[in-house]
């Protein structure tokens, strides 16, 4: 764990990965850029108005038998919704992603492969993805980040814009294929039920 | 809110969804554009559209100008839902909140069930459908089945579902919040597939295909559940994943009955293969038609064999007359009897049918456990014939040790007569389950009392 003072305000930034190069100071919200040691405020994050996760920073659960943490959050608005994208940290600084959106949760984790461009995805088209094997296309989304929190990998500001395609495989497995400008990214993963995860330090929901 | 997530120090929590409901949802309420009436949003954040209670226009919530994606489309309150909105209930373990409600009908036949939308924070949406009295439980899932190409058939995992329904079906009455745009009239291509109690259900439209799983629930599960105190609706008919225990009952006692069938024919095959059916005695013998004779007594013979049956055949050349034996098999040490009366008859001609026949020129008794011994017959016999008077001779066959088929049908019939009972009711019940659907496997009788006998 590094820890950092805010630029702006002076409070303390935690870095729980070392591959984290954005934070958003939780105490004045504003968005911070990492480079070694040095932290250089770029904006400021401003606040989600409605939000009904019951994930935080913080959280711990389980994916099969490793334990990881929720270090960073990303939200991603598209013409017709939302989810959320949960920088997970693993013990062994191993790092993934949880994707949540309605209910439904997905660990998934970088992955190295060749992937067709953008263009010629359309939903149900089969891709290839190397040893992780057939993947179906769910659906193809522009999606612009509509707030990010705590530490992330990469440089999440608000209005990040980016194309996701989303891809299902056998049983639960899923994979995600990200279409940045300057990046595309792959990650390949699987669907757990939420009781699976065995979530820890949830979030309270008023009502709940 | 957003404060809430900084990662600091935390109280520690149980893993999922907390024991007791603390504090009170965040609702959101607004002016409706269409009406100027506030609107009620219970889950902002998560749902997209909701529909005004006062002017039914239904409204996008994601946008700060609360565009109206359908305005005044239907009277408010023609249908009422049987579980409010805003109710919560505990299925399956878990505690829902009822948040939208949605009627929806097949183009093609205007047939039209509702649905429920569940919500919970921490587990996202389920439906619950009540078609015609039958409730489902439904939730969407993220695998996709396999619709097996060529067949009725799809698969997801281990099992397979059989196609019920194909169709179209619109969306025309909607209350509550939605987690997406919903649009009243918006149309889906629809399959269902069944294996109960669970039905598969493909959705697809021009964006996107979903698949669903639903689990048939019994309707006082869910009065129970959601508190419900005014009558359900009665069900109708045979619900398409509604468990059949008869069904099932059917499918067990069918293998129990294949292994009785399977034991009864292997000791039938086993005792045949023991009996003798050796000839003890033949000979023949003369008679006078229209004669009566008495004290025909045949030679001794020996049957063998511990005790076994005797078989006696009576061959005669009766057309259209009569021949008749009565007797006794007596046994030459110890004089036990068996008396017997036979008839050999046969009877033939034609009318405006044609040719016509009944009867046989041989017949047969049997007698059961007579012991080894030295025999013989004592006969009287009688015929009666109007046009051959010519005197005339039967044949008299004594057999020892015949195979007997009669008991093993007796059993055949007395194991089968329960698995038949249980699988004539089955077979009534998917009749009835099929009868809603284009794919029934059952010929397409609408009456059940057809079912075979």
């Amino acid at each position: 764990m590094i820890t950092l003072n805010c630029p702006s305000c002076g409070a303390s930034v935690n870095f729980v990965s070392k591959a984290s190069v954005f934070a958003v100071c939780s105490f004045c919200k504003s968005t911070l850029v990492r480079q070694d040691m040095d932290l250089s405020k770029v904006g400021t994050m401003s606040d989600l108005q409605d939000d009904l996760t019951p994930l935080q920073i913080g959280t711990t659960g389980m994916f099969g038998k490793e334990k990881f943490e929720l270090a960073g959050r990303l939200k991603v608005a598209y013409a017709d919704g939302f989810w959320n994208e949960w920088f997970t940290v693993f013990g062994n600084e191993k790092l993934g992603w949880l994707a949540e959106a309605q209910g439904f949760y997905a660990l998934c984790f970088p992955a190295q492969c060749e992937v067709p461009s953008k263009e010629t995805l359309r939903p149900g088209a089969y891709v290839e993805l190397g040893p992780a094997g057939t993947f179906q296309v769910e659906d193809v989304h522009d999606v612009r980040c509509l707030f990010s929190e705590g530490e992330l990998p990469l440089n999440a500001k608000q209005g990040r814009e980016s194309t996701s395609v989303d891809l299902t495989g056998d049983d639960r497995k899923m994979a995600t294929i990200e279409y940045a400008t300057d990046l595309t990214r792959l990650f390949v993963g699987e669907y757990q039920d939420f009781d699976e995860f065995h979530f820890q330090n949830l979030r309270h929901i008023d009502g709940w | 809110m957003v404060g809430s997530g900084t990662g600091g120090p935390q109280l520690p929590n149980e893993s999922g969804e907390p024991d007791k409901p603390t504090g009170k949802p965040r609702v959101k309420s607004f002016s409706c554009t269409a009406c100027g009436a506030s609107v009620t949003l219970r889950y902002p954040g998560a749902s997209m559209s909701v529909v005004c209670d006062s002017c039914h226009s239904v409204i996008d919530v994601t946008d700060e100008n609360y565009t109206i994606l359908t305005k005044y489309y239907a009277k408010t309150g023609a249908y009422k839902p049987i579980i409010p909105l805003g109710t919560r209930g505990k299925l399956k373990d878990r505690t829902w909140e009822v948040i939208g409600y949605i009627v929806r009908s097949d183009v093609k036949s205007s047939y039209s069930w509702e649905e429920f939308l569940l919500f919970n924070p921490y587990y996202g949406y389920r439906w619950l459908v009540q078609d015609h009295g039958h409730w489902n439980f439904v939730r969407t899932i993220k695998e996709k089945p396999d619709e097996i190409a060529g067949t009725s058939w799809a698969q997801l995992g281990e099992k397979r579902y059989k196609v019920f329904n194909r169709g179209q079906a619109e969306v025309t009455y909607v209350l509550g919040e939605f987690y997406w745009r919903v649009v009243v009239g918006s149309r889906v291509y629809a399959t269902d597939y069944i294996c109960p109690p669970e039905m598969l259900s493909y959705e697809k439209d021009d964006n996107e295909v979903v698949w669903s799983i639903a689990e048939y629930v019994q309707a006082r599960v869910i009065a129970d559940a959601f508190k419900i105190t005014i009558p359900m609706q009665y069900a109708i008919g045979v619900g398409p994943n509604q468990p059949a225990p008869i069904t099932q009952s059917w499918q067990t006692i069918k293998l129990w009955w294949m292994v009785f069938l399977a034991v009864l024919t292997c000791a039938q095959i086993a005792l045949a293969g023991m009996c003798l059916n050796a000839t003890a005695f033949q000979s023949n013998y003369p008679f006078t038609p229209n004669t009566k004779a008495t004290d025909l007594t045949t030679q001794v013979f020996t049957l063998e064999k511990g005790s076994a049956n005797v078989k006696i055949v009576f061959e005669a050349p009766v057309d259209n007359s009569w021949f008749y034996v009565g007797g006794e098999l007596v046994n030459d040490t110890d004089g036990t009897s068996y008396p017997f009366e036979q008839t050999v008859e046969f009877y033939s001609g034609s009318d405006s049918d044609g040719y016509w026949s009944e009867g046989a020129k041989s017949s047969s008794l049997l007698i059961s456990a007579v012991p080894a011994g030295k025999y013989y017959l004592n006969l009287d016999t009688e015929s009666g014939d109007y046009k051959d008077l010519t005197p005339n001779s039967f044949t008299l066959t004594v057999q020892r040790d015949v195979t007997m088929y009669a008991n093993y049908f007796l059993c055949l019939f007395f194991v089968s007569v329960m698995p038949a009972f249980v699988w004539m009711m089955s077979r009534q019940t998917e009749v009835s389950r099929w009868s809603n659907s284009d794919f029934s496997p059952y010929p397409s009788i609408p009456t059940v009392s057809s079912s075979s006998s």
